[in-house]
C-alpha cells in the first residue's frame, strides 16, 4: 500500500505507507565542508560568509553561487576546503588576536607560499580580507600580516593559502548579471497598497 | 520561516553544577557585555545543547516547511506566482543549509541532524503538520505564517551565539520579500471574485487555530527558561511574540473584510494585549508528539528523498575526503 496524500506529485511518489527500520545514514554522507568568500561591490573586500557542503571545490563553487548569491549580487566569489584553513583564538575586549601569535613557533622552512589573511574586528561578524603575504608558514604569514597592517584590534585571523581558493573566472563575473531581472524575487516588485485602497472605497460605496 | 515556541522538559537539569564556575562566570559575563559567543569558546553543556536542538529545530521547519507551499508551485495560478513561488520554496530549502551549518559549528554532524528528524527523533514547527488544501492555503502560509516566523526570527537575530545570529542576519533579509508576495497573493484573492474571496477566509479559518499554537505555549503554562533568556538563547517569550504578531497582523486581516474564527478575539485598550479563546494546547502536544494530519507523509516525504538520492551522493563522493568542524 503506498502513502496517499492531498499532492499529486507525492502520490507519484509511490511512497510505501510504513517504513520497518530506522535511517541511519553513513559516515561522510554529507560530504565535507567548504568556506565560502564573496565580493558583495566592486572595491569591497572579499569576506566570508558561511560554508557549503561539498566533494571538491568545483561543486562547492556551484553550491556556494546558488547558496549566497542567488537573492543578493556580488562581483567576485571564491571557496576553500575548511581544513585549509588556519585559525587564532578567539579573543574579546581589547584583548588582540596578533597577541597571542607571538608565543607559536613557525618552520621557516622550504618555499614560501602566498598566504591571505582575514580577520574578524568584531565577535559575531564574518571574518573579512585584510592583505596578502609571502610566508614560510601559517604563523610566519599571521606574524607578517602583524607587522604589515600595524597590529590592528582583531579577534581572530584566519590565514589561508592563495593556491587553497578556487575563485570564479574574469569571464565569469556575468553569472550574476541576471539577478537584477528576476524582480518576482525581490520584494518592491510587490505593491499591494493600492489594490487595498481601491477595495476600501469600493467598500465605503 | 520559522516555528518558535521552544518545549523544555518539565524537570530540565541544568547540571550548571558540573561546569567550572570561572569559567562559567566568564561566559556569562561576556554574554551580558554584549559580546558574542564563538564556537570555539568554552561554553556550559546546557547551552551546547539547547542552541544545537533550537537551531535543528530551526532548520527542519524549514525544509519541512518547503513541503506544503511546495505543493502548490505546479498550480499556482499563472507564470509569474509559479515562479515566484518557486524563488520562495527554495529561499526556505537555503535557510535550512544556512541553519545546519550554523548548529554544526556546535559539534553535531549533518548525517545525524537528518537522521534525527527522519527517525523522529527531533522536533519542526508544528503548523506544517497541517494540510494545504488550497491555493489560498499556501497563500496564508506565506503571508502570515511567514510573519510570525521574522517576529521569532528578529528576536533571535539578537542572540548569543555569533553562527546563529549571522544566518539570521541572512535568513531576514531574505524574509522581506516572502511577506511582501504573501501579502500580494491575500490581496489579490480579497479583491476578486466572490469565489476567491470565500476561498481566502475558508483558509483563514482553518489556519487560525495552528497559527495561534505556532509560537508555542502560553508562558502560564510553559517551563521556566530563565536561564536561556540570561544566556540569550531564547531573545522573547512565547507569549510576546504572539501579541506582537496579532498587533501587526489581525488589523490587516480585518482591513481585508475578512474575519477571525474567534469570537473572544479583541485588543484590551486598557492592558494594550489582545484577549482571545485560550488554544487547545491537548492538540498542539499531540500533534507535536506525531500524531497530525501529515506527520507521517512529511516524514515520509524527507525519508523518501533521502533514500532515492543516496546514489548520487555516493557516486559524488571521492574516497579520500575527510571531514572538519567548521570555524564559524
Amino acid at each position: 500500500m503506498s502513502l496517499e496524500s492531498l499532492d499529486p506529485r507525492v502520490n507519484r511518489l509511490n511512497i510505501p505507507d510504513q517504513f520497518e527500520d530506522e535511517v541511519q545514514k553513513k559516515e561522510l554522507d554529507q560530504l565535507t565542508t567548504f568556506e565560502v568568500f564573496l565580493v558583495p561591490k566592486e572595491g569591497k573586500a572579499l569576506e566570508s560568509v558561511g560554508i557549503v557542503h561539498a566533494d571538491d571545490s568545483e561543486m562547492a563553487f556551484v553550491f556556494a553561487k546558488e547558496a549566497f548569491s542567488r537573492r543578493f549580487t556580488c562581483v567576485g566569489m571564491a571557496v576553500c576546503p575548511t581544513h585549509k584553513i588556519w585559525a587564532s583564538e578567539v579573543t574579546e575586549g581589547e584583548e588582540s588576536a596578533f597577541d597571542f601569535i607571538e608565543s607559536l613557533d613557525e618552520q621557516n622552512e622550504g618555499e614560501e607560499d602566498q598566504c591571505e589573511i582575514f580577520l574578524m574586528d568584531k565577535r559575531g561578524k564574518q571574518h573579512k580580507h585584510a592583505t596578502s603575504v609571502l610566508a614560510y608558514s601559517y604563523i610566519d604569514a599571521a606574524k607578517k600580516a602583524k607587522e604589515e597592517l600595524g597590529n590592528p584590534l582583531t579577534k581572530n585571523i584566519w590565514v589561508i593559502r592563495t593556491r587553497d581558493f578556487t575563485f570564479n573566472e574574469e569571464e565569469d563575473s556575468d553569472l550574476w548579471a541576471t539577478l537584477p531581472e528576476k524582480t518576482y524575487r525581490d520584494a518592491q516588485a510587490y505593491r499591494a497598497a493600492d489594490k487595498i485602497k481601491k477595495f476600501k472605497e469600493s467598500q465605503t460605496k | 520561516m520559522y516555528g518558535g515556541g521552544q518545549i523544555f522538559d518539565q524537570s530540565m537539569n541544568t547540571g550548571l553544577e558540573n561546569e567550572d564556575p570561572v569559567k562559567l562566570q566568564e561566559f556569562e559575563a561576556r554574554i551580558t557585555r554584549g559580546e558574542k559567543i564563538e564556537p570555539s569558546d568554552w561554553m556550559p553543556a546546557l547551552y551546547r545543547k539547547q542552541l544545537i536542538r533550537m537551531i535543528e529545530q530551526h532548520a527542519h521547519s524549514e525544509i519541512i516547511g518547503a513541503l506544503p507551499e511546495g505543493t502548490w508551485i505546479t498550480r499556482a495560478p499563472g507564470f509569474k506566482r509559479k515562479m515566484a513561488l518557486m524563488a520562495k520554496v527554495q529561499d526556505e530549502v537555503g535557510h535550512a543549509q544556512l541553519l545546519y551549518s550554523a548548529a554544526e559549528t556546535l559539534g553535531k554532524n549533518r548525517e545525524d541532524m537528518l537522521n534525527d528528524l527522519i527517525n523522529g527523533k527531533s522536533k519542526y514547527s508544528n503548523i506544517f503538520n497541517y494540510p494545504a488544501f488550497t491555493w489560498a492555503d499556501s497563500c496564508f502560509i506565506s503571508w502570515l505564517v511567514d510573519a510570525g516566523a521574522i517576529v521569532n526570527q528578529l528576536a533571535n537575530a539578537k542572540g548569543s551565539y555569533g553562527p546563529y545570529v549571522r544566518a539570521l542576519d541572512r535568513i531576514c533579509k531574505e524574509e522581506s520579500f516572502h511577506l511582501k508576495y504573501g501579502h500580494d497573493c491575500v490581496v489579490a484573492l480579497a479583491t476578486g471574485s466572490e469565489k476567491q474571496r470565500t476561498m481566502m477566509q475558508e483558509a483563514i479559518n482553518r489556519w487560525w487555530a495552528p497559527m495561534m499554537m505556532f509560537f508555542g505555549p502560553s508562558d502560564k503554562i510553559s517551563v521556566h527558561t530563565e536561564i536561556l533568556m540570561k544566556w540569550k538563547v531564547k531573545m522573547a517569550s512565547n507569549d510576546d511574540c504572539r501579541q506582537q504578531w496579532l498587533d501587526m497582523y489581525v488589523p490587516k486581516i480585518w482591513e481585508l473584510g475578512f474575519t477571525i474564527p474567534d469570537k473572544n478575539l479583541k485588543k484590551n485598550e486598557e492592558t494594550g494585549k489582545w484577549e482571545f479563546t485560550e488554544p487547545d494546547w491537548v492538540e498542539f502536544k499531540k500533534v507535536i508528539n506525531g500524531d497530525g494530519p501529515c506527520n507521517k507523509e512529511r516524514l515520509a516525504v524527507r525519508r523518501t528523498a533521502e533514500e532515492r538520492g543516496r546514489w548520487v551522493r555516493e557516486a559524488l563522493k571521492s574516497p579520500n575526503i575527510s571531514y572538519q568542524t567548521p570555524f564559524a
